[in-house]
């Protein structure tokens, strides 16, 4: 279904503990959120993209596991305070069953290559939805000098270098901040 | 006895909740050192075969917690430190997210959002090369990558078939190699 150009589509809350249920069974470490986002910005419509982007990004700055703080995020701004709890525990419950069976189960098929083999691909599709998602963000940024350099210096930094993300983070955040905030400022002085 | 193990527990994981800036994958090492190295509740081998299954399971990596739990406390250990590293973590971004949500019109917020983004694209892309090159990537996986990246940019395909059809498509590949391989 497409979603509706005006006005917010109303989410039940079963509806929300339902997706997250599912979401949290199916989806693996590292690329949980961008599944999430192929859900609920990209199929359902639930929330845009600019909305789901900045909450992606708080609760990667802040502490805490980033597929909970994005369920905790998406479920406070559909529902409130309840929608908040439905979505974490939609993300947590499902994954804390299947890891309690596997923990039992493991001793015995751990060492198969087929499981080896599987879950390999599994992580090989989670980096693709991450991909999609990076594209599908990056080409709604603004187009400047400023935010590319900005974009393209933490992605050396962290990922090719492999700089620790913390400092770097906080370096890059109040910086890009700043240059935000400035330009900004000096476009309503203008107008 | 037992409760005093679930309250090392919590007093254990409530910490390292507060403390895991950037996700999960950054809060490992520092709770291998302290169920391993300070409190003993686990060999390295143990925790290695613990860490393995964590990957394997859906969810956030984090729930590694839960499977110590189980095995220093039993169930309750289970849920004890599931609480402890979700909640504390949980309620400061409850707190950043209400007042992110309630000031949409504020100039600050708005710079915040506009100078967060090109910083959070940064971060997805490097992401993804570190989980590349952790696993080794090879032609098959770079393919998996390129195919379910086609899939999803240009069909609305649901999640859940998608991952389904990566598992079947990998059994079988795993059933021809392993027949060539005999043949």
């Amino acid at each position: 279904m497409p979603p509706e150009p005006v006005g917010r589509p109303a989410v039940g809350l079963l509806q929300l503990l339902g997706t997250f249920v599912r979401l949290g069974a199916v989806t693996f470490g590292g690329s949980v959120q961008s599944w999430v986002h192929r859900e609920v910005v990209e199929r359902r419509g639930w929330i845009d993209n600019k909305a789901f982007l900045s909450g992606l990004t708080v609760a990667q700055v802040l502490p805490g596991a980033n597929p909970v703080n994005i369920a905790l995020y998406v479920g406070l701004k559909l529902r409130g305070g309840l929608g908040a709890v439905a979505a974490v525990v939609g993300m947590v419950v499902p994954a804390f069953c299947v890891i309690l069976c596997l923990g039992y189960f493991y001793r015995g098929y751990g060492h198969l290559p087929v499981v080896h083999f599987v879950l390999a691909g599994l992580a090989a599709s989670g980096v693709g939805a991450t991909l999609t998602m990076g594209i599908k963000v990056a080409r709604r940024l603004p187009r400047n000098l400023v935010t590319a350099l900005i974009a393209v210096s933490v992605f050396v930094v962290v990922g090719v270098l492999r700089w620790p993300m913390i400092p770097v983070v906080a370096v890059a955040i109040p910086t890009s901040i700043a240059v935000a905030f400035f330009a900004n400022r000096r476009t309503a002085d203008v107008l | 006895m037992s409760s005093n193990r679930l309250l090392g527990l919590i007093l254990v994981f409530s910490p390292l909740s507060i403390l895991s800036i950037g996700g999960g994958q950054a809060t490992i090492p520092e709770i291998q050192h302290q169920t391993v190295v300070v409190h003993g509740w686990l060999t390295n081998d143990e925790f290695a075969d613990l860490f393995a299954i964590a990957r394997a399971a859906p969810g956030p990596s984090t729930l590694i917690v839960a499977l110590i739990g189980w095995q220093v406390a039993g169930f309750l250990g289970a849920l004890a430190a599931t609480f402890a590293i979700f909640v504390p973590s949980s309620i400061v971004m409850y707190a950043a997210s209400s007042w992110w949500l309630r000031n949409e019109e504020s100039t600050l917020r708005k710079a915040i959002e506009q100078g967060l983004a090109p910083v959070a694209v940064g971060l997805i892309f490097a992401g993804m090369v570190i989980v590349l090159r952790a696993a080794h990537a090879g032609f098959l996986a770079l393919a998996t990558t390129a195919a379910v990246c086609f899939v999803q940019s240009t069909t609305k395909v649901s999640t859940y078939r998608i991952v389904g059809a990566v598992a079947g498509t990998y059994l079988l590949l795993f059933a021809v190699l392993h027949y060539l391989a005999r043949a």
